[in-house]
């Protein structure tokens, strides 16, 4: 019993951070906007650690998958909004939209992509992206170009002052939730056996199938569990937050580079390294915002080279080295 | 009607597929030597818009002049990112060398801005034009075209008659069996690496030549997709492949759009785009090595 208890421990450190987070959103005034940026991106970096982080598979698409999750938000919203009596039960439908269409789509490009490795998968995944938004555009699926904006109906559903508060608050809470639940299974995960299936995968995936490894299978648990939660944090931060969606927008591969350097920045494949890569990403990013405006890409951009070459491991990474033989190494992992 | 607007735009498509070809064989050869996928591979080709912009607006000279001077330039930065990043990160994992490609795009990106700013800009070239019945066209793209076969050809001979080629080669071969026969791999890297940037850089003076307009700090990132796409029918490690895969790129894109403009309610734009997308993708499951190899 005692030793069940103790596999969680690792999750201290990473909740924690999120309460301070809350704490200082919610009692120093002004700091929310700031406080929910971070938030979006701790989630975002730590649904993406789940796949790349635990199989070395750079997924270059991954933006695909928030984007399906912001459009299966807004098609729930816009097609039942109408209905009367709904209410709330239409951002849980969309929650499940959400849920159904990333799971959907990250089989299909699984199916196609995870055949590749390295580079052809990188590849391969840009295309999927790029593909499926120029689809939505080019055959005016869903609107096209024009995007669905849904700011009434979000108010029809809601009453203004409720769906203001969720603009404003409640979805950051959500998002918050998410990024908890992504901690929990990420730890479930590699304290069970699909991590150490990962990790053998990781490290030599020839070697890890002839062992007996049915790596083809673990990657797809683990691709569909971090696209599910790409969807959900896009239902959320995107949808719920600024209700409309545009095609370029939510399918713009900055954000999937923006989570790779969270990733990269905290620790590919630790539990607590997207929490302080988002932290350390999100903070800087906001001070050179509004310090150096138009200046922060030219900053980022050197730094980043630099801890590629110099910091490979993240920070975290060489926190657990460091570590490795005191009382505390079992709280971070 | 529609057949003569359809051949039109092929010869366009032809001429526009030489200089994509072109504009991917460093992409090509960056990743059949080094393993390296350049994902700030359209900044560079922005680089050689940008030479060939200021020295024909500022200096008034002729783009064709402007050739050698971006390949100098892109030799010159393709040293220096060597040195100072990919040398350390050969062997590592693919996320280390797309994400440092990927910041070395950005930095580049936001250097031109600060200097030039991000407004779009153009030059006007004007050399005449041949008529050719079904389509007009300017010598300059007719230069551009023939600008990319002669460059094509050049590194075809500097690969197969030279003895800086012939090692580069040898390191694609096995660079371990290299080391062994006193290549010095090290260098051939560099040099494949900073030939590679050279030849993007060049490709964006050639592609200007094409379309004289739009140059501005982020018009490299349409071109690093479609590069991806011509690299992959080219087979992806081979410069030659991504010449002839450019030529394929060049006419699927114009034909298919023209074909797509005839079907109301679409966008044919944004179709052509996804058509090439799923050619990426049928080519990487069926046929990874390429439309043109053998294996």
């Amino acid at each position: 019993m005692k030793k069940e208890i103790t596999k969680y421990y690792p999750l201290i450190p990473v909740f924690a951070a999120y309460l301070v987070l809350f704490l200082i959103g919610k009692n120093i005034s002004g700091m929310w906007q700031l406080v929910a940026m971070l938030l979006f991106y701790c989630a975002m970096g730590q649904a993406f650690n789940i796949f790349l982080g635990m199989t070395g598979y750079v997924d270059f698409g991954y933006v695909a998958f928030m984007g399906v999750g912001t459009y299966g938000m807004a098609l729930a919203i816009t097609n039942l909004a109408h209905i009367e009596g709904l209410g709330v039960g239409v951002i849980i439908i969309g929650f499940v939209m959400a849920l159904l269409m990333s799971t959907l789509l990250s089989m299909a490009v699984g199916a196609v992509a995870l055949r590749l490795r390295g580079a052809y998968f990188a590849i391969a995944t840009i295309g999927v992206n790029e593909g499926f938004r120029f689809l939505i555009e080019g055959a005016r699926i869903w609107n096209g170009s024009e995007g669905l904006i849904f700011t009434a109906q979000l108010n029809q559903i809601l009453g203004r002052e409720s769906a203001s508060a969720l603009m404003t608050f409640w979805a950051d809470i959500m998002v918050l939730i998410i990024a908890a639940l992504a901690a929990f299974v990420t730890l479930y995960y590699m304290r069970s056996k699909i991590g150490y299936a990962l990790t053998a995968l990781r490290e030599d995936e020839d070697a890890a199938k002839v062992m007996g490894i049915n790596v083809t299978k673990y990657k797809i648990i683990a691709f569909i569990t971090s696209a599910c939660f790409a969807g959900l944090v896009g239902a959320t931060s995107w949808a719920l937050k600024t209700p409309y969606v545009f095609p370029p927008e939510v399918f713009e591969i900055h954000y999937t580079i923006e989570a790779i350097i969270i990733v990269l920045l905290g620790g590919a494949g630790t539990l607590l390294g997207p929490v302080a890569g988002g932290l350390i990403y999100g903070i800087s990013k906001y001070y050179l915002a509004i310090f150096m405006p138009g200046f922060q890409l030219l900053i980022f951009a050197p730094i980043i080279i630099i801890i590629i070459v110099l910091f490979p491991e993240g920070v975290v990474g060489m926190l657990k080295n460091r570590l490795k033989d005191s009382g505390l190494s079992r709280f971070i992992i | 009607m529609v057949f003569e607007q359809l051949s039109g735009n092929l010869i366009q498509g032809l001429v526009l597929g030489a200089i994509y070809g072109m504009a991917t064989m460093g992409l090509s050869l960056i990743f059949g030597v080094l393993k390296v996928v350049n994902v700030g591979h359209g900044a560079f080709i922005m680089v050689g818009a940008f030479v060939t912009l200021w020295l024909f607006n500022a200096l008034g000279i002729n783009p064709i002049l402007a050739v050698p001077v971006a390949f100098v330039v892109g030799m010159g930065l393709g040293f220096i990112f060597y040195y100072t990043t990919m040398q350390r990160l050969i062997k590592a994992p693919e996320l280390a060398t797309l994400l440092a490609t990927f910041s070395i795009g950005i930095l580049l990106e936001e250097l031109v801005k600060l200097i030039f700013g991000s407004e779009f800009r153009g030059y006007n070239w004007a050399v005449g034009k041949i008529n050719l019945g079904v389509t007009v066209l300017p010598y300059s793209k007719l230069y551009a075209c023939i600008g990319s076969v002669i460059i094509a050809l050049l590194l075809y001979l500097w690969f197969n008659k030279t003895r800086a080629g012939s090692a580069v080669r040898s390191v694609v071969e096995d660079s371990e069996g290299a080391r062994v026969c006193g290549v010095n791999v090290g260098g051939a890297y560099a040099l494949s690496f900073s030939l590679g940037i050279g030849l993007t850089v060049t490709s964006g003076v050639l592609l200007t030549m094409f379309i004289p307009v739009g140059i501005n700090p982020y018009m490299g990132g349409g071109y690093t997709l479609k590069a991806f796409v011509i690299a992959v029918l080219g087979g992806l490690s081979s410069p030659y492949g991504a010449f002839f895969g450019g030529l394929v790129f060049g006419l699927i894109e114009n034909g298919s759009y023209t074909l797509f403009a005839l079907i109301p309610g679409v966008e044919p734009f944004a179709l052509t785009r996804f058509l090439s997308f799923v050619i990426l993708l049928v080519i990487l499951l069926i046929k990874p090595t390429g439309l043109l190899s053998t294996k």
